[in-house]
């Protein structure tokens, strides 16, 4: 129930609680009591806050709010602090490709000292009848690539190798 | 239920006088549980700032739902042994919302000695493990601990072993558990993380192996790095031993967030109404309650300010007196509600089994609020087996299904204390107010009799003992004897689940009132009734 | 001759408009659509829509061999262009002509002429209408100093093939004039690899009236009084209004009935724009001549009544013009905003986004003109003008009152427009006064941005959080006892 909601070019965290018909908006020291509820008219609603209505229009995006208030429109940023753990985790710099199971090397784009980006293709490899291209996870340079087309390999082996990067925080 | 009616006059000077007492034991037990919470040695702080480590309470606060309750668990474990090396036992465990649902919680607090298991930290986290297994909640471990303290490692190890008993009977039971290792999960400890459903592995700072590097490398020879050997990666990728790793500690705990959401609901059992506040002040029990355990005070006036509107339905009114017996609402939760207001007569104690037998019958939890000397002896009562009924107080208890929650409001001694649901009665929580007293008996009873036993000793030495060194005697005996029955020596030692402020009663209660909704009382069986 | 059946080569909110009035006049219509297009009103209530394809989708409205073969497939039997693409394109009205197909606009000459804007200032000159005084170097490099010189200060040296205002220099002392034509020449070589330029006469703070013009193509030809567009952001107009507040009695006639005589020359078929810029002293220049129905059109049909697009249709079907001149009369006063997807606190930016909530206002002398559909996307696949707002007062205070609220009540919401800004201007006391020139939104550029309300950020926040299911679904999935107790710890 936690979101980072950015008005106005700041990003601001909040949370909200509800304690029976009242929602209670926390953000920093301050807590504000308030209930939305719908009135007529497309996207209309009420907003009860401090004690008076205020009347508004919203439309719910998919990571931004719109609100027409008095007149002018606004845009809202929410981002919900653990969504950007629903794409797998960050990712260490990985440093090393490693065969997910033993089969033959097909093609080698690169060699080692080469400067590469990411997604950029560095070897196709076969395994068990499935191609499989290697790309690069991240940009960097080429250390080492220990098998040339042709080559077979056992699982677990390390394909290609990557430069450490320098400054890894 | 009719609302009680007090007789209380708040505003007498004498009731302000005790009311003033009693706040300032309260505030002595705040202040304490402060010092455990929050006093730590400046050179831990700044050695969990360099790890890139939050403190427990932190990760606490970012795992629990916003603005939602969380019931802390013996804070006071061990704040008196091992020198105060280990407040809290090193460990912080309690049950709080996360995403909706209750979940019981352990966290080692690695901001002292690195959150090394000292022997009385394995019985406060069984307890915890306890408390999810009997309520069906699934748990979270946030994992930070060096392992067992190496110069007490004889008072964890065998013990010890019943942490990983429950994960796996947790487990069994269909409860699941999530383990968020932030630090070095060392030999035994590994299988804190090795037992759970769901494990997340924090990059860097977490890890997970049977022996460590510098054990690796002084049985084999194998030099190998922390993360190599257990860190996130190489468990989350090769081993299978982890299931998700994460860059910090933050990730880690909305990930766990994350997973208790998929958790399913439980239906609620028992008879739920509407909240309401009690009608009369709960401040005012500071002043009904006194700080001296052998000053009497009406437990009526007690319930009046715990119950939902201070209403409360007595159940035989007129029979059995020294014992009050009735149902209320706390929290909204019908319960049943036995009280001590003095000795326990045969009659109440036929009342207390009777009314543990009723309760049963409709599946109504039932709240002890303790305040007994212990039953009443001479020959007259003796005659008329008291000792029978308190047996078969005894064995309703051991018969019922329905949740027990157990407080001891001032006195709790003798056998009195068993019979009232003592803590081997298995009541689902039982805390303590920091003015209570408790023990085979009272501290100047225990002081006199042993002072006696032990004066008799040292006259059959020396027939010429001084007043000077009887006096010094009997003072030593009794100090003793008072530290010894008091609450703070109770729950130092985990016979409870924690001192709790007479005000936060009621809150304490309506938490584990939830807790326990979420199983539903089986049909009581009891044993035979010595009738 | 005559219509019937109508393709409209265009789309957005003028596809609509010309449909509408079709519609209304018995003509069966059809609009193009590419397939990046999302539905939009004009899809709605055509009769037809026919679906073209291009490498980009603004590619496929300039594709006239497949255009002419698609009105040939429904057997359209004319074509109105709109605004924009192929609107002044000779090309395409040479192909529709040998398809048998009638082109709703001028003939391809006239197009011709006047597309040249040197050929169509030359044409002007000659028969007597002002042009603003110029030296072209070209004609004779010897003396193009002096000629200069005579031009008038301030004069505007600019680079003949030039363009964007890039290389042109103000010069308003005779003392500056050959260092200053020694500069736009290095810059115009340095830019456009051509050194050779030609001199104008420089207005300072002009104002751009233009005149609607319409003809038959048989000799008939009227105007229909001015427009100003002088609210302009980088040549492009935002704010246009009717009657001009600049022209004194007597101006507006000068300059109607000079754009007339222009149109009159060409024996113009059709609904022509004559532009002139004017200064404030009362002289005005003209600067070229548009062969086509305008974007601010309406505003003309707000103050005289008549729907231009029907007498382009009856013109079109070789009728003569239907009007007189001493019947076409200004009543009221007209202002139209363009509203477009760009952010006015990110310069200007184009927006994109999706139009998940829109409510049009309405009332006493609003009309909408919209090419845009609640649910549509906004991508920049094509222009960023989504509407246009026009209203109409029975004087020009009114009818800045009625836009004021007009633009307050006009709901927007998903994708960034610049309503606010426009609001913004029509709040301008200058605005207010009518003191109004071309560059009056950058000398007030700093004037126009609006802070930020402090005080509407906690409404923002409670609407926010309050309005995210997913968020109060979390919130409220707390058993109650836990939120009546709220952050409470033993």
């Amino acid at each position: 129930m936690r979101r980072i909601l950015e008005v106005h070019g700041e990003e601001i965290p909040v949370w909200l609680a509800s304690v029976g018909q009242f929602h209670v908006l926390h953000l920093g020291d301050r807590e504000i009591p308030c209930a939305l509820t719908t009135a007529p008219g497309k996207g209309a609603f009420t907003l009860d806050l401090n004690g008076t209505s205020i009347a508004l229009r919203i439309a719910v995006g998919e990571e931004a709010t719109f609100v027409h208030l008095d007149g002018r429109a606004y845009e809202i940023g929410r981002t919900d602090p653990s969504q950007p753990l629903g794409q797998a985790d960050g990712g260490a710099p990985q440093d090393r490709m490693i065969a997910p199971m033993p089969g033959a090397v097909i093609s080698v784009s690169v060699a080692a000292g080469d400067a590469v980006t990411e997604g950029q293709t560095l070897m196709v490899i076969e395994s068990m009848k499935l191609e499989t291209t290697i790309t690069a996870p991240r940009d960097g340079v080429v250390s080492e690539v220990h098998f040339a087309p042709g080559d077979s390999f056992d699982g677990k082996v390390v394909l290609i190798g990557f430069e450490p990067l320098k400054d890894a925080s | 239920m009719r609302r009680m009616q007090s007789q209380i006059r708040s505003d007498s000077a004498e009731f302000k006088a005790a009311s003033e007492k009693m706040q300032d034991v309260v505030k002595r037990f705040h202040d304490l549980q402060d010092k455990v919470r929050y006093d730590r040695p400046q050179r831990d702080l700044d050695r969990l700032k360099r790890q890139n480590k939050m403190l427990a309470r932190q990760r606490l606060e970012l795992l629990l739902d916003p603005g939602t309750p969380f019931l802390e668990f013996s804070t006071l474990a061990a704040y008196d042994l091992y020198d105060g090396q280990a407040p809290g036992a090193n460990v912080i465990t309690g049950v709080g919302v996360i995403s909706g649902r209750e979940v019981v919680i352990h966290a080692d607090d690695s901001s002292n000695k690195g959150g090394a298991w000292y022997p009385m930290s394995v019985p406060k986290i069984v307890r915890a493990l306890e408390f999810a297994l009997e309520n069906n909640l699934p748990v979270v471990h946030i994992c930070d601990s060096a392992g067992g303290y190496l110069e007490e490692m004889s008072g964890v190890f065998a013990p010890g072993g019943r942490v990983f008993r429950n994960q796996c009977i947790l487990s069994k039971k269909g409860i699941p558990q999530v383990a968020i290792v932030c630090g070095h999960c060392t030999a035994g400890g590994a299988y804190v993380p090795g037992l759970c459903e769901y494990t997340i592995i924090v990059r860097d700072t977490g890890a997970i192996f049977l022996g460590g590097p510098p054990l690796v490398k002084a049985a084999t020879g194998e030099e190998v790095s922390v993360n190599d050997l257990g860190g996130a990666d190489m468990h989350t990728s090769i081993s299978g031993t982890g299931d998700y790793p994460v860059d910090t500690e933050q990730a880690g705990i909305l990930l766990a967030r994350e997973i208790v959401a998929t958790f399913p609901r439980k239906p609620r059992a028992f008879d739920w109404a509407a909240p309401e506040e009690p009608y009369y002040d709960p401040k005012e029990i500071y002043g009904i309650v006194p700080t001296d355990y052998r000053v009497r005070f009406d437990m009526r006036e007690v319930i009046a300010r715990i119950v939902d509107g201070s209403r409360f339905h007595e159940y035989q009114p007129k029979y059995g007196i020294t014992l009050v017996t009735g149902y209320a609402r706390i929290w909204g939760c019908k319960v049943g509600i036995l009280g001590n207001n003095g000795v326990l007569f045969n009659d109440s104690s036929l009342k207390a089994a009777h009314f543990i037998q009723l309760c049963n019958q409709t599946g109504t939890p039932l709240i002890f609020l303790q305040n007994t000397t212990g039953y009443m002896i001479g020959r007259e009562y003796e005659e008329r087996g008291i000792t029978k009924d308190g047996a078969k107080m005894l064995m309703a208890q051991a018969g019922s299904e329905v949740p027990k929650l157990t407080v001891l409001t001032s006195g709790a001694f003798g056998a009195g204390y068993y019979g009232m649901c003592g803590r081997a009665w298995d009541p689902r929580l039982l805390m303590t107010w920091p003015n209570a007293q408790m023990g085979v008996m009272g501290p100047e009873q225990a002081a006199r009799t042993l002072g006696d036993v032990k004066l008799a000793q040292m006259r059959r030495a020396d027939p010429d003992l001084s007043d000077e060194v009887v006096q010094e005697l009997r003072d030593r005996v009794r100090a003793k004897a008072e530290n010894e029955t008091s609450a703070y020596w109770f729950t130092s030692r985990l016979y409870d689940d924690g001192i709790i402020d007479p005000l936060d009663t009621r809150n304490m209660l309506g938490i584990a009132l939830t807790c326990a909704a979420g199983v539903s009382p089986g049909a009581p069986h009891y044993g035979v009734y010595r009738m | 001759m005559s219509i019937t059946r109508l393709l409209v080569a265009n789309r957005g909110e003028i596809a609509a408009r010309v449909v509408r009035t079709a519609r209304a006049i018995g003509i069966k219509t059809a609009v193009l659509r590419h397939p990046a297009e999302v539905d939009a009103p004009a899809h709605a209530i055509a009769d037809q829509v026919v679906t073209i394809d291009g490498p980009t989708p603004v590619s496929a409205y300039l594709d006239i061999g497949q255009i002419v073969q698609a009105a040939r497939h429904i057997g359209a039997d004319s074509v109105h262009p709109g605004y924009g693409f192929l609107a002044e394109n000779a090309a395409f009205v040479k192909a529709l002509d040998e398809a048998g197909i009638i082109f709703v606009g001028p003939t391809a000459e006239v197009i011709d002429l006047m597309g040249d804007k040197v050929r169509a200032r030359n044409f002007v000159a000659e028969r007597g209408f002002p042009v603003a005084p110029s030296a072209i170097e070209d004609d004779n490099p010897g003396d193009f100093v002096e000629r200069a010189r005579a031009v008038g200060y301030p004069l505007l040296i600019k680079p003949s093939a030039g363009g964007g205002g890039k290389g042109m220099r103000i010069v308003r002392e005779d003392a500056r004039l050959r260092a200053e034509i020694e500069t736009a020449r290095r810059e115009g070589e340095r830019y456009f690899g051509d050194g050779r330029l030609f001199v104008e006469t420089y207005i300072e703070n002009p104002r751009h009236i233009e005149v609607q013009v319409m003809g038959d193509g048989q000799g008939n030809v009227v105007h229909l009084w001015e427009r100003e567009c002088s609210i302009q952001r980088r040549f492009q107009k935002i704010i246009e209004e009717t009657p001009s507040p600049a022209l004194r009695p007597g101006q507006r006639e000068e300059i109607c009935e000079a754009a007339a005589g222009i149109a009159r020359a060409v024996n113009y078929r059709g609904a022509g724009t004559v532009e002139f810029i004017y200064a404030n002293d009362g002289r005005f220049y003209f600067l070229e001549m548009n062969t086509r129905l305008q974007v601010e059109h309406p505003v003309t049909e707000m103050v005289t009544g008549f729907d231009l697009v029907a007498e382009q249709l009856r013109i079109a079907a070789g009728e003569p013009l239907g009007l007189q001149q001493d019947d076409i009369h200004q009543t009221g006063h007209s202002i139209e905003l363009r509203v477009c997807a760009e952010d006015a606190d990110a310069d200007f930016r184009p927006a994109i986004g999706n139009i998940l909530l829109m409510d049009e206002p309405a009332g006493p002398g609003v009309r909408v003109d919209s090419g845009i559909l609640e649910g549509g996307k906004v991508t920049t696949d094509f222009d960023p003008m989504l509407s246009k707002l026009i209203v109409h007062g029975r004087d020009r205070a009114e009818a800045i009152a009625r836009a004021r609220r007009a633009a307050l009540d006009y709901i927007i919401l998903g994708v960034t427009t610049n309503l606010g800004y426009l609001y913004a201007i029509l709040e301008h006391p200058r605005f207010g006064f009518g003191d109004l020139s071309t560059g009056f939104l950058d000398e007030e550029a700093d004037a126009l941005k609006r802070a930020p309300d402090a005080s509407s950020t906690d409404i923002l926040l409670a609407a926010t959080a309050l309005s995210d299911a997913r968020l109060v679904q979390a919130v409220e999935s707390v058993p109650a006892i836990y939120r009546m107790m709220g952050g409470w710890r033993n």
